[in-house]
């Protein structure tokens, strides 16, 4: 075999035998020590990170890509299924990029969670988070992605319901589980219609033969499964909600890797979609209504881990839109960049958290850039990095997508909506950095504020390092396979600047006016509709849950039952029977009168018949 | 139709309707049933008379001895009736029934 290839293989495998050893030693009767998640868990996917490393930079040189088809798993006359790994450039890139910001969020958790009694469970959740990951970026057939989706899927709702005490937190995971279950429908659809009509469910046979036959159904179907899991607007409010878990699991699943698996769906699957303009306009539709109504909701929130929540899922928007402008490869790049700063704003709002003892309300912090420098700072970085500040990492794919949405001849209500979601992004940014780090502190005095603990500081620095250059460097050695537009007016170039700057001010003009009081009172209803999420968690959890129970309790069970019972079967025998048999024993009561009525009936019969 | 031929048909007729529809009493019935015997000894008379048939002339008087037999056997199951079910309406007399 040639040695590039076997080099690839080879290391591809060691990464899931390195992640896969920590979970194996717990099954082990020996209880761990309590270094273990430092010691092995860390160390574990340290070591996958830099074995990933190889497969990249064979990658970038050579570009190989491999195909790993290992155990025929079930194979009948007309069906196969084999575990089969594929490694193109999508999980080449985002594997390495994945095991890195994890590697950085576990010794995050180390110190966050040092307190917690069963810190070594949390640690094998993760991990296992981490693997269910990897086996669903670099499935190559339906099933094994399948598996993936379910397994973060369930990672997902153990790790948001870790404080199991708390029935907000129970009520998180529920939500998480309900919304991705009915998107989970959806990509059950695809499966089933891709089994029936393309015989197969390898993706490469899946591309070949389905160039002659009408998608759209399928292609719902994945735009289903992307709305659950990547909290597009419809299947939104598990996200805000799933902040309940711990800081590190928000950072890890929550921003970088488990919400964008919808849309790596839809990545990969991208060349099905390209011929089908229905699908793409409803992803670009939906994605522009998603990431307007959730930048809309993050306005006015007043909970740290809320407002990025809300960052995410306008940022999962924006890849939506991406990806129904036909540029899959954006939003790749899109989603790579946005791991980095988005898990450093959520490590950044936990050590801000922690530092605070526990206060998560950015009305009662303020003044911190004086009293946690770096933490400020690199809170500052990350939200410049999600505006699209021009050469950090944000700016790479942020402002590609808004060129591509500018030049193309695609729905102009989306291309508005995207700017001015564009616009909140720079005013709700603003708005975490100045109650967060200016001003003077509103928390009581002697909150337990350090930052001085390397595990705190080293993974944030290793993330700020991979905002700032992470963009550059993707895009750079990554060759764009659409070509993009080159030129255009000015004013379109420069669009997502303008539109972000005019936000930036709208925002500082804003925060200083909170000190002048400009009517008698405060305009209620358009903060309300803000803050309330737009009533869609009001308006959905509880009306038509309850209308479907009880219509469900009422035609399923009572009125069901009762037909069968009462109607058709038994009872409908007797009642039906009763008047005839009451009638009969009646005219038979063996009374004179009805003798001698019959016999004039009868005679008067037989005399009309004769005559 | 003759008007005599008629009276005594209607009669004849009314007097089943009665036999057979009465509501209360079973003396009603008989009555009834006398009405009919006495439209029958019209109805006899007259045929006799119309079809100028000789040997038909007792024929009347012998179907009032009958009825008069009948009559009293009528009677008779009357009077039994009311001395063991203690009244002669219809209602009384459903022993028949199940």
């Amino acid at each position: 075999m040639h040695p590039t290839l076997l080099m690839m293989t080879t290391t591809l495998l060691i990464i899931f035998t390195l992640l896969a050893i920590p979970i194996i030693s717990t099954l082990s009767p020996q209880p761990l020590s309590t270094s273990w998640p430092l010691t092995s868990v860390k160390t574990a996917v340290k070591m996958s990170f830099l074995t990933s490393l190889l497969p990249l930079f064979l990658f970038l040189n050579e570009g190989t890509e491999a195909i790993i088809t290992t155990w025929s798993w079930m194979n009948s006359y007309t069906f196969d299924i084999s575990i089969s790994l594929k490694f193109d450039l999508y999980s080449i890139l985002f594997t390495p990029i994945a095991l890195y910001v994890t590697w950085s969020i576990l010794e995050f958790a180390s110190w966050y969670m040092h307190s917690d009694p069963y810190i070594s469970r949390f640690f094998k959740y993760l991990l296992l988070f981490l693997i269910a990951m990897i086996v669903l970026v670099t499935a190559n057939n339906m099933f094994q992605l399948f598996i993936g989706w379910e397994g973060v899927g369930i990672m997902s709702f153990l790790l948001i319901g870790w404080w199991y005490g708390r029935a907000d937190a129970n009520a998180a995971a529920l939500q998480a589980v309900l919304y991705n279950r009915v998107g989970d429908i959806g990509l059950v659809l695809a499966m089933a219609w891709m089994a029936m009509n393309l015989n197969s469910w390898e993706m490469t046979q899946i591309f070949t033969i389905a160039e002659s036959k009408d998608l759209t159904l399928p292609l719902m179907g994945l735009v289903l499964a992307a709305t659950g899991k990547s909290a597009q607007f419809g299947l939104h409010p598990w996200l805000p909600s799933a902040m309940e878990g711990p800081t590190p699991v928000s950072a890890l699943l929550h921003s970088s890797t488990m919400v964008v698996a919808g849309v790596f769906l839809l990545i990969r699957l991208s060349p099905l979609m390209e011929g089908n303009n229905t699908v793409l306009t409803t992803c670009l539709c939906l994605g522009a209504l998603t990431t307007l109504f959730t930048a809309l909701c993050a306005l006015t929130q007043n909970d740290i881990k809320k407002i990025v929540a809300f960052s995410t899922s306008s940022q999962l928007g924006l890849m939506m839109v991406t990806i129904g402008l036909n540029q899959p490869q954006l939003a790749f790049l899109h989603i790579c960049t946005h791991a980095f700063f988005k898990a450093m704003l959520f490590l950044c709002s936990g050590s801000i958290i922690h530092s605070l003892n526990d206060e998560q309300d950015i009305r009662k912090m303020g003044g911190l850039h004086q009293l946690t420098p770096f933490t400020s700072s690199s809170l500052t970085l990350g939200s410049l990095a999600l505006t699209g500040t021009p050469f950090l990492a944000g700016f790479f794919s942020k402002d590609a997508i808004i060129e591509a949405l500018n030049t193309s001849y695609l729905n102009a209500w989306a291309l508005v909506l995207t700017l001015l979601a564009t616009s909140f992004t720079a005013v709700y940014s603003l708005r975490v950095v100045y109650f967060v780090t200016m001003g003077l502190p509103r928390f009581t005095p002697l909150p337990p504020i350090n930052e001085n603990n390397p595990s705190v500081i080293n993974p944030i620095k290793r993330l700020a390092w991979g905002s700032i250059i992470a963009g550059l460097l993707i895009t750079s050695n990554m060759a764009p396979i659409k070509t993009p537009v080159m030129t255009m007016p000015p004013l379109f170039k420069l669009a997502a600047l303008i539109v972000t700057v005019i936000g930036l001010l709208l925002a500082l003009e804003l925060a200083l006016l909170a000190s002048k009081q400009l009517f008698m009172s405060p305009k209620r209803s358009p903060h309300l509709f803000s803050n309330m999420l737009g009533f869609f968690p009001t308006l959905i959890h509880r009306l038509p849950p309850n209308l479907s129970l009880v219509l469900g309790q009422n035609i399923a069970s009572q009125t069901i039952d009762l037909t069968w019972l009462e109607k058709v079967g038994p009872k409908a025998s007797s009642t039906l029977n009763l008047p005839l048999i009451t009638s009969t024993s009646n005219a038979q009561k063996g009374a004179i009168k009805t003798f001698l009525m019959l016999f004039t009936l009868t005679l008067t019969l037989v005399l009309l018949t004769l005559l | 139709m003759t008007p005599a031929h008629f009276t005594f048909s209607s009669t004849f007729i009314l007097g089943l309707m009665g036999l057979a529809l009465h509501r209360t009493h079973l003396l009603s019935a008989l009555l009834c049933l006398e009405g009919m015997m006495l439209s029958l000894y019209m109805a006899l008379s007259l045929w006799t008379f119309e079809l100028s048939s000789i040997s038909f002339t007792p024929s009347p008087l012998m179907l009032l001895a009958f009825s008069a037999c009948e009559a009293s056997a009528g009677l008779a199951l009357l009077v039994a009736t009311s001395r063991t079910h203690g009244t002669d309406q219809l209602k009384a007399l459903n022993i028949l029934q199940c």
